[in-house]
């Protein structure tokens, strides 16, 4: 143990463990290595990914390292239900998504990105939209996971937190150049087995060593009422709601959930993100239990530090051999959705902009690999840069937030009505981000009509997001019918009291400014849009002149 | 049931639900897998 009360680990130690993760990965992608690499697999593996690799993947890089601590952090801070309102609705974000993917799997079976069937649908403004949303995230959630690494390794031994952060920058770069999105899933495996595997063990552990459901029980007279309380009114406001607002946003928004959509077989997508959506919850929620154990035995987070939760419990209790299973758990964690993030960023550069905007339907599918391999090590390099010097992402984590906000209806809805044009598509995101803006950051007094006139949005914003999630798995009517009802709900009970939940009002207002202005201006079209051209123009990187370009082939070439 | 099965039950529940889920993504890899060593193609 440190002064600070972690258990501490040589440099030596601490490199081994690393060397052990990041070479056993490597080791693991020579096995699907091929001599001649193609696009379709570099991006999505071929479409043709199984169920269990595919559910596999989806849980092991929607599971990043934020996600213990801030599940732990809930339990600690909201009790008994703190948990359960952060890993449920993370979780829901990959259920709710699934029905909309197989409606865009339908329409662009030969896609890659979301952004290539926007494109097709719409043209090359709205699909920048959701290309820029989609890298903004990717980086942002790299610089993340490189800086949980660095955190983790400086915490645990002597080694730097500029150290942590290369050694696992250049790990995960490593194994994901070859064979791009290919070792990102199989590794994926790899990585969620020890992943289950060590939260199976860890929670138990934790739980016996401090004392057994016994010493739990009467930690419940150190909670107040609401952290003791299953229903606390607490958790679901201020923990509960913004995550059930993000749900279809960060699903549409992130490309890393869009490629699995289109690498997994289309008649496994439901089985898929069904079995990641259990998988994702069990282990998320579980290891947020470790906060409420440290709830119930009184711990106090070392330096006021939340993160610092779960390495200190499992320190004070366990031996050294799990806080080394932990240490594996969190650099797991972090590198599957790096790897993730590396694939995702490299095939919106390979086909949103390469494919798409610069060589415009013709690309060379040498050109197209470099692109992608390039941009995989630019995005590291920038990742690596931006962990190093710890900068504060609120405010770009605020942006990107509402813009995937912004963006949910156009994109669902153009994928269904017809009449949906690239102006309502565009125009309905920059006016949802300007009065997204002036919502969060308070631009006009918000008192009387104004402020009401927000309430009002807010309240469309809720009725489009309950509405698409109706919408997703009953259909049309259904989803009419809930959305209305909602609006009527908010409307009555929300209005004047929204107005103290600034935040919630401000995303809310990016769905429902968005959804306002992408129907009202589609109404007013006149064009008819043929869906069938989508499945025409995506996919669609054959060219003669390119066919016998090297040892590269290009997916419509097959 | 007393409390302390109640609360060890609700706190253990989740590595349960995690050791299922973990055995039908394991099994579901076998049987790829084999089918795919069966037709000859790659894993992945």
């Amino acid at each position: 143990m440190n002064e600070n009360g972690f258990t501490q680990f040589s440099t030596l130690t601490v490199l081994l463990l690393l060397a052990a993760f990041y070479g056993g990965t490597y080791l693991l992608t020579l096995l699907i290595r091929k001599d001649k690499e193609d696009t379709s697999g570099f991006m999505v593996a071929g479409h043709h990914v199984g169920f269990g690799m595919g559910a596999a993947s989806m849980t092991a890089t929607w599971i990043w390292a934020a996600s213990f601590y801030a599940a732990a952090t809930s339990g600690y801070t909201y009790g008994v239900s703190g948990p359960i309102h952060y890993g449920l609705w993370g979780a829901l974000m990959i259920l709710f998504i699934y029905p909309f993917g197989r409606r865009f799997r339908k329409l662009a079976p030969n896609g890659h990105t979301l952004g290539e069937l926007i494109h097709a649908r719409h043209g090359a403004s709205s699909q920048m939209i959701l290309a820029i949303s989609n890298i903004l995230g990717s980086v942002i959630s790299l610089m993340v996971n490189f800086t949980a690494a660095g955190a983790l390794v400086s915490v645990l031994s002597p080694l730097s937190f500029e150290a942590g952060v290369l050694i696992a920058g250049v790990g995960v770069l490593a194994y994901t150049l070859t064979s791009g999105f290919r070792a990102s899933v199989f590794t994926d495996f790899a990585q969620l087995v020890a992943l289950m595997a060590i939260a199976i063990i860890i929670i138990p552990a934790v739980l016996f060593s401090a004392g057994g459901p016994e010493v739990m029980v009467q930690g419940l007279e150190l909670m107040t009422d609401e952290q003791a309380d299953l229903f606390s009114m607490d958790a679901i406001l201020n923990q509960g709601a913004p995550f059930f607002v993000a749900v279809l946003a960060y699903a549409i928004g992130n490309q890393t959930i869009s490629q699995r959509l289109f690498a997994v077989r289309e008649s496994h997508i439901k089985s898929t993100f069904v079995t990641a959506t259990l998988g994702y919850g069990a282990i998320v929620i579980g290891l947020g239990m470790i906060g409420l154990m440290a709830l119930s035995v009184g711990m106090e987070p070392i330096d006021g530090k939340m993160n610092n939760l779960i390495p200190q419990m499992v320190s004070t209790y366990l031996s050294p051999v799990f806080v080394a299973l932990f240490f594996v758990l969190v650099i797991g964690s972090l590198s599957s959705t790096a790897d993730s993030d590396l694939s995702a960023l490299s095939t919106i550069m390979m086909a949103d902009v390469y494919g798409k905007n610069i060589a415009r339907n013709n690309p060379n599918p040498k050109v197209m690999m470099l692109v992608g391999r390039i941009t995989m090590i630019v995005a590291t390099v920038a990742g690596l840069i931006f962990a190093s010097f710890s900068l504060d992402i609120l405010v770009m984590l605020v942006f990107v937030g509402a813009l995937w906000g912004a963006i949910v209806f156009p994109v669902i809805v153009s994928c269904y009505w017809d009449r949906v044009t690239n102006a309502a598509f565009t125009w309905s995101v920059v006016v949802a981000m300007a009065l997204f803006c002036i919502a969060r950051f308070e631009l006009l007094e918000m008192t009387g009509a104004t402020v009401l006139v927000f309430e009002v949005l807010a309240s469309v914003g809720g009725a489009v997001v309950i509405g698409l999630m109706v919408f997703g798995f009953l259909g049309r009517a259904a989803g009419l019918v809930a959305a209305a009802l909602t609006l009527v709900a908010m409307l009555i009970f929300a209005t004047g009291f929204l107005r103290d939940y600034m935040v919630l009002v401000a995303s809310l207002t990016a769905y429902g400014a968005s959804a306002a202005v992408c129907t009202a201006m589609t109404l007013m079209s006149n064009e008819r849009f043929d869906f069938d051209l989508i499945k025409r123009r995506v996919g669609d990187y054959d060219d003669a002149e390119f066919e016998d370009s090297g040892s590269l082939v290009a997916e419509g070439a097959k | 049931m007393s409390n302390e099965l109640i609360y060890g039950a609700y706190i253990l529940i989740w590595p349960a639900l995690t050791l299922g889920v973990l055995t039908v993504i394991c099994g579901a890899v076998v049987r790829d897998a084999r089918n795919a060593r069966d037709s000859d193609e790659d894993l992945i």
